[in-house]
């Protein structure tokens, strides 16, 4: 080494020793500057934006996933279920749990009896996330299911999935009391409250089903599951704790499941009927049939678009409830309400008689015919109503006019609801002068309309409830309570809600002129000249009148209204079987029947 | 005399602190569900970290005069295996040419180019006869540090190939480059990113003629300077679409992840919900819902930072950049100590490699840099990674150890 050499170098290195100083101090200012600025980045985002960065990790990871709770039991008053839960099984496959495609069509669609095209066009769609069940079949039943489990090597990835729904009594009986259940509309979801009806849920539709939803349904419970980022789900989240379903409240009805079954079968041979039957004493509804039924368990099960159609489409219209929806023509059981609007006002006694009856009178420019041809001759007002004499009433409608008519119809509850506990429900129609002169004009409808009225034909329209719910005030002697399906909501926890017995209005008639229909009516079954002998029960008096409703449609509509016992009544029955004929062949001795396993039922007969 | 061991506990407990969490790390990543590899893998990294440390004390004991002797010869076979790679080597994904297999060992000759091209301008450096900085010198260190780059980039992986042309920039600096020269050179890379607007373009050409003058720079460089900016500025575009359709996504996706949030932005977007899902203090070992359930992907590799900021937290991310700066800030200060040319040289360029990695792997997981494959040294998963930066200590250790009597 060279001495001038080793000065040269050690200049340089001084130098170079001293830019480096300043040099090492401006990295570690870089350094550190570029650091901090990572920091604060990681304080942003742990610190500042911690919760928003945690939710969408949990979104990330979490899957909410309803558990649906099962809908409270509907029974009858002695307590026997009649609508309780059944598991609905469907039939899925599973892309992850086998590597290839599935391959057993054949096989599967013999074990479970299905098509095999359709099997084919399901698994053959594409498939979009491997760890979502494809449905296959939905519906199928519980002997199905265990051919797929004991057979299940055979056909790896097929699983069943198991969901509720209810289970209706069979043949469809009660299928308009109770409704069914189905997933919710997009139409009703708007018009609930979205805390407690989410898209896809069930809810209850027509019947009880749907009046008394909210508390058959419980409330769903949540389940919180941890699902990873190719969608498998790997079960329960440590996280968050699954929220328990909470089983719907039960509902006791009212209905004698007895009383309901001998209705239903007797009214099945007709094209169309329906009964009603309430207990006098407190508006109890004891029974509530409409035919022709429909199959609700269908319908809540996995119903076909074609059956939906034919339903639908169904001329003798299955779906229409006509017990409360249904508006007919009364007929002839509209007569005690003329009789005692006339005896009210005044305008007669209980003894006129005026004009015999011979078949036909004249009125005006027109002929009104009685149902009987050769005539009744001569009778006083208990006699008119013992034998329906048309003639009559006729001239006691024209006596008292159209106004008093309609304001006693009125007064009796007639053209407006009786508020049942059911969602649908029509008023009927109880014509007036303002009525009439809307429809056609002021005055320019006929006087002799209100002779029409009288023997309960013309515009009048009534439904078989709102004639039960009539009856049923005559019975008890005038008060008039409002008609219930539900006695009682029970609670999961135990407690017990009881509806309460309420009064809707009074006849607007004396105690003397309702004890006098009563006789009368009473007097249409028991006296050996009465229409309704058909309803007479040995050792029991019963009150009745017999109705024969002319309608365009065909044959007239077959009405029986009624109570028993007389002296301690325990039901009013209306009962109407469409297109029958006369009344007292048809709806009379249907409602004997009725009576009796009522009766039965209570220890009275 | 100190021993030939005494280690320097700013350098090594640092160091070997960040490879302990990373194998802590790793081991939480085995609790992924979905992916079942991750499980023995933290094992083969402990393995990988004794190595290291083997090689850490062999780097105590080579002397020093060792490599600068052969510096020129370990970057000749670094340009060898360089280009080996490129023809016999194995693809990894996204067809990039990084490894060789040899046996079960997967060998990645890029980390040790990286040493080797800082031993090089290192020796070239210090043997300079003449003042520095001076054009030629400048170019040869720029030539130097262009092979390899160039070979890097056409595996292609262009993140661990910026990491040579950090590495020459640094050491020019270091080696007493000016800042304003510096800028110099770094200006072609800002007429890059303005080039896709004509109006930026030549508004930041103008502040250049304008500082060039002010500065009173030498015109041939000032002319040069000029025209390589304008020509980097309009040849841009060009290169633009000569780059591989995954690496325009990745540069589009980093300016914004939310472009391909099921592609390329996946991973910038689960990184970041890692990170910050983790809180102050994390959510425990095994508990990051992120890292357990595959949401974040490659997190034993280059994520591995977030599978740390998401199970330990703030807390956790805090501590890595805490080692990281005592690190880096003992290697500043060696390198300035030992004002010997080549041994000053050669610690700086290896701070400069440690501290661009974990700036760009960090920034990567946050989401202030693209996605690159750059893996964050000592704690992500890797053998020649690892093996590579104990190397790296060691020879700080030694260069603190010995550089009075260099």
């Amino acid at each position: 080494m060279v001495p001038h050499r080793i000065e040269f170098r050690y200049r340089i290195m001084a130098k170079r020793s001293k830019i480096s100083d300043i040099r090492a101090k401006h990295t570690i200012i870089a350094l550190l500057i570029l650091f901090l600025i990572l920091t604060g980045r990681l304080f942003s985002l742990q610190v500042v934006s911690h919760s928003y960065y945690r939710q969408i990790s949990e979104n990330n990871s979490i899957r909410m996933v309803p558990i649906a709770a099962p809908r409270g039991f509907i029974k009858d008053r002695n307590g026997k279920p009649l609508v309780t839960n059944r598991a609905l099984y469907t039939i899925s496959y599973l892309p992850y749990m086998s590597d290839a495609k599935f391959r057993h069509i054949d096989y599967l669609a013999d074990l479970i009896g299905v098509d095999r095209q359709l099997l084919e066009e399901k698994l053959n769609a594409p498939i979009r996330n491997r760890y979502e069940p494809i449905k296959l079949v939905r519906g199928v039943d519980f002997g199905v299911i265990c051919k797929i489990e004991e057979n299940s090597e055979k056909i790896p990835g097929i699983i069943y999935q198991t969901e509720i729904t209810r289970q209706y009594p069979a043949d469809g009986y009660g299928s308009h009391l109770f409704g069914y259940v189905g997933e919710i509309s997009d139409a009703e979801l708007r018009k609930r409250d979205p805390n407690i009806y989410k898209s896809g849920c069930i809810i209850g539709i027509g019947g009880l089903e749907e009046e008394y939803d909210k508390v058959l349904r419980g409330r769903d419970g949540v389940e919180y599951l941890e699902v990873a980022a190719s969608g498998k789900i790997l079960g329960r989240s440590p996280y968050r704790e699954s929220v328990p379903p909470q089983v719907g409240s039960e509902l006791i009805l009212n209905i004698d499941w007895k009383t309901q079954c001998v209705a239903e079968s007797l009214l099945s041979g007709y094209i169309g009927g329906a009964a009603v039957a309430i207990d006098p004493s407190n508006g109890e509804v004891i029974a509530f049939v409409s035919k022709p039924n429909f199959d609700n368990n269908a319908f809540a099960g996995v119903i076909s678009e074609e059956l939906w159609a034919s339903v639908a489409n169904d001329t003798t219209h299955p779906l229409l409830n006509r017990a409360c929806v249904g508006t007919y023509p009364p007929g002839s059981i509209f007569k005690p309400i003329t009789a005692a609007a006339a005896l009210e006002s005044d305008s007669v006694s209980i003894n006129d008689k005026f004009q015999p009856c011979y078949g036909s009178m004249r009125f005006g420019n027109r002929i009104f015919k009685c149902w009987k041809p050769s005539g009744h001759g001569r009778l006083d007002m208990l006699g008119a109503i013992i034998q329906s004499c048309d003639i009559y009433f006729y001239q006691v409608g024209k006596i008292i006019g159209l106004d008093v008519w309609a304001k006693y119809s009125k007064g009796c509850g007639f053209g407006e609801r009786t508020d049942l506990d059911y969602p649908s429900e029509s008023s009927g129609l109880s014509p007036s002068r303002e009525y009439l002169d809307r429809k056609y004009g002021a005055g320019d409808w006929s006087r002799l309309l209100i002779l029409n009225l009288a023997i309960g034909q013309g515009e009048l329209l009534v439904t078989p409830l709102q004639m039960a719910v009539f009856y049923s005030a005559l019975a008890n002697g005038g008060t008039v309570y409002k008609p219930r399906l539900v006695n009682k909501i029970i609670s999961p926890d135990g407690e017990i809600f009881k509806t309460k017995t309420e009064v809707l209005r009074s006849l607007p008639f004396s105690a003397s002129t309702i004890s006098f229909l009563v006789k009368a009516l009473t007097a249409v079954v028991e006296d050996p000249a009465g229409t309704g002998a058909a309803a007479r029960i040995p050792s029991i008096t019963v009150a009745g009148k017999t109705g024969t409703a002319q309608n365009p449609h065909g044959l007239e509509h077959s009405w029986f209204c009624c109570f028993a016992p007389v002296e301690d009544p325990k039901i009013a029955v209306a009962i109407i079987a469409e297109n029958a004929g006369h009344g007292s062949a048809h709806a009379a001795p249907i409602a004997r029947e009725i009576v009796k396993a009522y009766l039965s039922s209570i220890g009275v007969l | 005399m100190k021993s030939i061991f005494s280690i320097d506990p700013l350098i090594f407990v640092p160091a070997l602190l960040l490879s302990v969490i990373g194998i802590i790390g790793i081991y939480s990543t085995g609790f992924n569900t979905e992916i079942a590899f991750y499980k023995g893998m933290y094992v083969k990294q402990i393995y990988w970290l004794i190595m290291g440390l083997i090689l850490f004390f062999t780097m105590m004991v080579i002397p020093l005069r060792f490599h600068e002797i052969f510096a020129y010869i370990y970057y000749l076979i670094a340009i060898i295996m360089l280009a080996g790679v490129l023809w016999f080597g194995t693809a990894g994904g996204a067809k990039a040419m990084r490894w060789f297999s040899i046996g079960v060992f997967n060998l990645q000759p890029a980390e040790f180019a990286k040493i080797a091209l800082v031993f090089a301008i290192a020796r070239f450096l210090a043997h300079y006869k003449g003042k520095f900085p001076s054009t030629p010198g400048v170019i040869v260190v720029l030539a130097l540090g262009l092979i390899p780059f160039g070979l890097v980039v056409k595996q292609p992986d262009l993140g661990t190939a910026l990491v040579f042309g950090v590495i020459t920039m640094f050491l020019l600096y270091w080696a007493g480059l000016n800042s304003f020269h510096l800028f110099l050179f770094i200006s072609p890379t800002i007429s890059m990113i303005a080039a896709f607007n004509p109006i930026p373009l030549a508004i930041f050409i103008f502040l250049l003629v304008v500082s060039l003058l002010i500065a009173r720079t030498d015109l041939k460089v000032s002319v040069g300077v000029i025209i390589i900016n304008i020509l980097f500025g309009i040849l841009t575009p060009v290169l633009w679409n000569k780059l591989h359709d995954y690496q325009k996504l990745r540069i589009l996706t980093f300016l914004d992840p939310g472009r391909d949030p099921r592609g390329a932005g996946y991973q910038i977007i689960q990184s970041k919900i890692a990170i910050g899902a983790g809180g102050l203090f994390g959510k425990g070992i095994g508990m990051g819902t992120q890292t357990k359930l595959a949401y974040l992907p490659t997190q034993h590799t280059d994520f591995i930072f977030s599978v740390i900021g998401e199970e330990f937290g703030f807390l956790g991310a805090v501590i890595i950049i805490l080692l990281f700066t005592i690190l880096l800030i003992r290697g500043i200060t060696i390198a300035a100590k030992t004002r010997k040319g080549f041994l000053g040289l050669v610690a700086g360029g290896f701070v400069a490699i440690i501290a661009f990695q974990v700036l760009v792997n960090i920034g990567m997981t946050v989401g202030l840099m693209p996605v690159t494959g750059l893996p964050l040294p000592f704690v992500s998963y890797g053998g020649t990674s690892m093996i590579a930066f104990w190397v790296i200590v060691g020879i700080l250790t030694a260069i603190n150890r010995d550089w009075r009597s260099y």
